[in-house]
C-alpha cells in the first residue's frame, strides 16, 4: 500500500491543461524525485496534490481519497508542502513562523516543545534568528525556515517544491543534506528539483515530467549519465 | 473662550469622532485582512449596535451595559449569517472584488430596511454612560462620554495588538493577511478566520455604534455615513493595517472638525471626501502603508 498516491491528477489554469491525468506513488520513507525542465508541470502536480489548483482525479494517502480543495486537512493528516518561493511570513518573527507550522498543536504542549527542540538542532541558524524578521534573513536562512517550519507539522510526507532555487550550492547542499538525513530516519520525501543530479543523488526514485505529463520512471541507481535525462530536458 | 481654546476644543471633539471613524476602519482592515474582502456593510453593524442597545434599554427596561453587551452578541450573531450566507458563496466561487462590495453593500441596505421596519424612522439616541457636568481642564470642556469613547478605543487597541500578537488565532489571522495559501498548507482554515474576521469587526463596528450614540443620534439610515468614513479612515491609514486605520481615522475626525469650523457644518463630508482624494493622489498607500 502506497503511503501517497495520485489517480489521473490533472490541473488545469483557465482552458490550459497544465497538467495532465498523473499517477504517481510514494511508498513509506521513501524518497522521490520529481523532475523535468521549466513548465513541465512539476509545480502544478505539487499543488494539484495540494489542492491549491482546480483538479481532476484522486489522491490517496494511505488508500484514503483525500478532500481536493482543502489544503488545510491535508495538513491535518500530516501531508505538507514547503512551497516554491519558501511561502514563509515575511513579516512575522522566526519563532511565530515556528509556532505557525506547529499551528494545529499550539505553543503551550510539550509536544510543541519537543518539536521545536527538533527543528533547531536541525537548522542551529534558526535558534539564533527566533526574534528576527522572517523576511530580513538570507534566501538560504528563509529556506531552513520554510523546511523547518514543515516540520513542525510532524509531517508523514513532506513536499518540497524547488528548495534549491536562488540559493548558493553550499547552502543547497546543507538544506539537501539535511532532507537526506531527515528520510533516513523515516521521513517520506517528494522533492520537486530542475537540478537533477542533485536530486538523484537523494532519491529512490524519480518521475520525468514533460510538458505536463510523466515521461520517465527512473531508479537513480541505473543512470549512468545524465545525458539521458538531459534528452527529455531539451525534447520539448 | 478664546480663539486658541476653541480650536483645541473642536479637535478634541474631532478626536472623539476620529476614534469612532478609527474603530470601524479597523473592521474593514480585519475582515480585508483575513479575506480580500471590503465589507461595505460595516455601517450597518454600527448602526445596529446602537439601535438594538437603545431597543434593549427603553422599550425592555435592560441595563445599559447589558444592553451593549447582547446588542454587540446580536451584531456578531448576525455578520456569522451574513458570513455564512452571502459572502462565503461568493468568496468559494471566486468572485471579483467589485462583487463584494455589491454583494455588501446590498446587505447594508437589507439591514437598514429591516431596521426600518422593525424599529421605525425616527431618530434614537442613548443617554451618556456618565451623567456629569463635562471635565473642564482650562478653558477646555471634555465631556464624559468622550473619555469613554478614548478609553473603550484605547483598551481596544491594546486588546486587539495582544490578540493578534500573543494569541495563536490572532497570529493565524496575521498569517492569512500576508499569505492565505501559505497560512492553508499549516492548517489554518483561512474560511474559519474569514468567519472570525467577521464577527471581529462586527463587535467593533457595535461597540463604536453604542460608544457614539449619546454624541448624536442613531436611525435606521447612519450606517452608511459611518461606513463611508471607515473605509476613508482604512485608506488613510494604509488599507490593511489596522492601526493605520485607527490613526487615518484620528486625522479623518480632526480634519471634518476644522472643516466644520472654517466652513461650516455642511462641508462635513466635503472635507472627509478631500482628504480621501489628497491621500489617493499624494500618499495612496496611506499612513502605514509602504508604496507597491
Amino acid at each position: 500500500m502506497a503511503l501517497l498516491a495520485t489517480v489521473a491528477l490533472s490541473a488545469c489554469y483557465g482552458h490550459v491543461e497544465a497538467l495532465k491525468p498523473t499517477d504517481i506513488r510514494v511508498e513509506d520513507g521513501e524518497f522521490v524525485a520529481v523532475l523535468g525542465p521549466n513548465g513541465a508541470g512539476k509545480s502544478t502536480l505539487m499543488r494539484a496534490i495540494m489542492g491549491l489548483v482546480p483538479n481532476r482525479g484522486a489522491v490517496h494517502f494511505h488508500d484514503e481519497a483525500l478532500p481536493r480543495r482543502d489544503p488545510a486537512a491535508l495538513a491535518s493528516r500530516g501531508v505538507i508542502l514547503v512551497p516554491e518561493g519558501r511561502g514563509i511570513f515575511g513579516p512575522m518573527s522566526v519563532a511565530e513562523n515556528l509556532e505557525l507550522g506547529a499551528y494545529l498543536v499550539g505553543r503551550h504542549t510539550a509536544e510543541f516543545e519537543s518539536r521545536l527542540a527538533r527543528v533547531l538542532a536541525l537548522f542551529p541558524r534558526l535558534r539564533e534568528r527566533l526574534s528576527q524578521t522572517a523576511g530580513s534573513m538570507s534566501g538560504g536562512e528563509q529556506q531552513m525556515l520554510a523546511v523547518g517550519r514543515a516540520l513542525m507539522a510532524n509531517p508523514r510526507i513532506l513536499l518540497l517544491d524547488e528548495p534549491s532555487l536562488g540559493l548558493a550550492p553550499r547552502v543547497t547542499a546543507e538544506i539537501l543534506e539535511t532532507l537526506g538525513e531527515l528520510n533516513r530516519q523515516g521521513l517520506s520525501v517528494i522533492l520537486v528539483e530542475q537540478k537533477a543530479p542533485l536530486a538523484l543523488r537523494l532519491a529512490n526514485r524519480a518521475y520525468l515530467l514533460s510538458l505536463g505529463k510523466i515521461v520517465a520512471e527512473i531508479n537513480p541507481r541505473e543512470v549512468q549519465s545524465y545525458d539521458e535525462i538531459a534528452r527529455y530536458y531539451f525534447a520539448t | 473662550m478664546n480663539e486658541i481654546s476653541y480650536i483645541i476644543q473642536v479637535l478634541v471633539s474631532g478626536l472623539g469622532l476620529g476614534c469612532i471613524y478609527g474603530l470601524i476602519g479597523i473592521g474593514y482592515c480585519v475582515i480585508y485582512n483575513a479575506s480580500g474582502i471590503v465589507n461595505f456593510a460595516q455601517g450597518a453593524f454600527v448602526m445596529l449596535g446602537g439601535m438594538i442597545t437603545q431597543l434593549l434599554l427603553w422599550n425592555h427596561g435592560v441595563p445599559l451595559l447589558l444592553s451593549g453587551a447582547i446588542a454587540v452578541a446580536c451584531v456578531v450573531a448576525i455578520a456569522i449569517v451574513i458570513e455564512r450566507i452571502v459572502v462565503r458563496p461568493l468568496w468559494d466561487r471566486n468572485a471579483s472584488t467589485f462583487v463584494m462590495i455589491l454583494a455588501t453593500l446590498a446587505v447594508q441596505i437589507v439591514l437598514e430596511g429591516a431596521t426600518l421596519l422593525i424599529a421605525g424612522d425616527q431618530p434614537k439616541t442613548l443617554p451618556v454612560f456618565t451623567d456629569l457636568p463635562p471635565l473642564r481642564i482650562g478653558t477646555v470642556a471634555i465631556s464624559y462620554q468622550l473619555i469613554w469613547i478614548a478609553a473603550a478605543s484605547a483598551v481596544i487597541i491594546f486588546g486587539l495588538a495582544a490578540f493578534f500578537g500573543h494569541t495563536r488565532v490572532g497570529k493565524a489571522m496575521r498569517a492569512c493577511a500576508i499569505n492565505r495559501e501559505a497560512a492553508a498548507l499549516q492548517g489554518i482554515r483561512v474560511s474559519t478566520m474569514l468567519m472570525m474576521a467577521f464577527a471581529l469587526s462586527a463587535a467593533l463596528g457595535a461597540i463604536a455604534g453604542i460608544l457614539v450614540t449619546p454624541t448624536q443620534v442613531t436611525a435606521f439610515n447612519v450606517g452608511l455615513p459611518f461606513a463611508i468614513a471607515g473605509f476613508i479612515a482604512a485608506i488613510v491609514g494604509g488599507f490593511g493595517r489596522p492601526f493605520g486605520a485607527f490613526l487615518g481615522g484620528l486625522a479623518l475626525g480632526v480634519t471634518q472638525a476644522g472643516a466644520v469650523v472654517v466652513f461650516g457644518s455642511g462641508f462635513k463630508s466635503g472635507a472627509a471626501l478631500a482628504v480621501l482624494l489628497i491621500f489617493l493622489f499624494v500618499r495612496p498607500q496611506g499612513i502605514l502603508g509602504t508604496a507597491k
